[in-house]
């Protein structure tokens, strides 16, 4: 049972700072988190350029660099938009290069984009790339202060989705947030106590648990509208949605993996000037 | 182990009678049910409408119904359509559906139904477990209830509408999409999908949610599985593709079946 209290006192704290422009992120609620953003190919969340102000690395998998192209101009309809185009470009654009359009590769090449070529392997999905690849460049970082915010996973195919959800197993121990215009989605594994820091002013307050992976025999938490105590949670069964966040802390511990959702208030001010 | 048969005939814009295959009796009929959800409706609705027996609206899916369909039909009197596709009963919390839409269902006798006091289940949950009620059909093997409106947007709803198939296992539910359908294929049947070429597919997967699988059995896919263990963390078969029109899976666990939709789809 030694095992089991030492698993039980490793807390995990979350807070989504990054939809929050940087100015108001205040010593108190930063995390001092390291951001990486990767657009997936659908319809850009409005507030992409907070994400992209926020992320140190910007990774576009494949038709996901036509999405930036298209999509950041028009977030920003009274400014120029080749200007626009310039100051978007990101660092990596990697996949199987059969979605992005011929003018927006040579275009982000010829601004010094990295162009990697996967189309050699099909084993694994855009996502599962381009998260082992930021694994591979963030091996001398501290995985805890490392984040990953990825955009465009959910809608569309369902099996994509489900593909894209099942990132965050397999990468477990990596932080990755994968962001709509709708909520939030992370995982909250069981290695750890969590802890859920709501910023209020931005999400919330719908929100849900739920054990996608295999069912949990007891999740506890604190701070919802509906918490749960030694609950059981299972598909066929009880699993927690259109719970609502009640504090601005909440905590969640459970023996199985869960996905944690919370709605996100729009619009969300994203403080740029552009 | 008994099989059970699907097939996304209700897609197809004529109903097709089925050909007898050496191999299979053919699918029974079956009677249809639609539930309209709170989300925009994709284009074939109105082909899922027609094909249905009882169409119930949860909520604000009334609303989708009253400004969409019209939509759906750009040179026809928005009035017309409306008075063509009214939904049998409007069931839910009641908090999403407007006034006027409201009112103009009432005038039409439409059944409205307010569950606001019960906050257990879901809107989705409530049409189902009515839908099973009042179909008009008497064994439940024979009815398959469609869904609109559940996929999409906020991410505990769509989870939260994937549940209710879990928790009615013994009933065909079929989650639609302008993308995409799913079902559940339940672990205590082996299945036959015969796959509707015209409108569905190729892209397919075969996901297991809610619990892992440790045997799944696949013929008919371009990469089936042979007594493969699938799970969160692991392996899922997504990206997958038909190969051949009949599909067989059997599995030690429920497992989510999807494929993708044609676009367009002919009304």
């Amino acid at each position: 049972m030694v095992s089991r209290l030492v698993q039980n006192t490793k807390v995990m704290k979350h807070a989504a700072t990054f939809l929050l422009p940087s100015s108001a992120v205040s010593a108190t609620n930063r995390l001092a988190q390291t951001y990486a953003l990767v657009v997936l190919n659908q319809q850009i969340p409005k507030f992409t350029p907070l994400l992209w102000s926020h992320a140190k690395l910007r990774i576009c998998a494949d038709g996901g660099a036509n999405r930036i192209f298209d999509g950041v101009p028009k977030l920003f309809p009274d400014q120029n938009q080749l200007n626009i185009q310039h100051r978007y470009v990101p660092n990596v654009i990697k996949g199987d290069m059969d979605s992005i359009r011929p003018e927006v590769h040579q275009f982000y090449a010829e601004l010094g984009s990295e162009i990697i070529d996967n189309s050699e392997n099909q084993d694994t999905n855009d996502l599962h790339k381009c998260i082992s690849f930021i694994r591979e460049q963030t091996s001398a970082f501290d995985h805890s202060n490392f984040c990953t915010l990825v955009t465009g996973a959910l809608g569309g195919r369902f099996d994509h989705e489900a593909a894209n959800l099942n990132a965050l197993y397999v990468f477990s121990d990596m932080r990755i947030v994968l962001l709509s215009d709708d909520c939030q989605i992370r995982l909250l594994p069981k290695t750890h106590q969590h802890e859920i820091h709501i910023q209020s002013t931005i999400e919330g307050p719908h929100c849900g648990l739920f054990p996608i992976g295999g069912p949990s025999v007891s999740t506890t938490t604190t701070g919802l509208t509906w918490d749960l105590c030694n609950s059981e949670m299972k598909f066929g069964s009880m699993i927690s949605t259109s719970n609502k966040v009640r504090e601005e802390k909440v905590t969640v511990c459970s023996d199985a993996d869960l996905l944690w959702t919370i709605s996100l208030k729009t619009p969300i001010h994203m403080g740029l000037t552009c | 182990m008994e099989v059970m048969w699907h097939a996304s005939s209700f897609l197809l814009p004529q109903p097709q009678p089925q050909e007898p295959r050496e191999d299979a009796p053919p699918p029974a009929a079956l009677t249809y049910a639609l539930i309209v959800l709170n989300q925009r409706l994709p284009r074939f609705a109105p082909l899922l409408w027609n094909r249905a027996q009882l169409r119930v609206c949860a909520d604000g899916g009334a609303n989708r119904v009253y400004d969409n369909m019209p939509k759906l039909f750009p040179d026809q009197d928005p009035q017309e359509v409306r008075l063509r596709y009214t939904p049998d009963v409007i069931k839910g919390d009641l908090d999403s559906i407007r006034d006027d839409v409201k009112e103009f269902y009432l005038n039409l006798g439409v059944r409205i139904v307010d569950e606001s006091h019960d906050q257990d289940t879901t809107d989705l949950h409530k049409c189902v477990a009515y839908v099973s009620g009042s179909a008009p059909v008497e064994d439940k093997s024979k009815l398959c209830i469609l869904v609109v409106g559940a996929l999409g947007g906020r991410f505990d709803h769509e989870i939260g509408n994937i549940n209710v198939l879990h928790r009615f296992s013994n009933l065909r539910i079929v989650l639609l999409s302008d993308d995409c359908l799913i079902h559940l294929l339940p672990k205590t049947h082996s299945h036959v999908i015969h796959v509707q070429l015209p409108v569905e597919g190729p892209h397919c997967g075969l996901i297991p949610i809610g619990a892992p699988s440790a045997r799944t059995s696949t013929t008919g896919l371009q990469w089936n599985l042979s007594d493969t263990a699938m799970s969160f963390g692991g392996l899922i078969s997504t990206s997958n593709v038909v190969k051949e029109d009949k599909i067989t899976v059997s599995s030690d666990a429920d497992l989510i079946w999807t494929i993708s939709i044609k676009k367009p789809i002919k009304e």
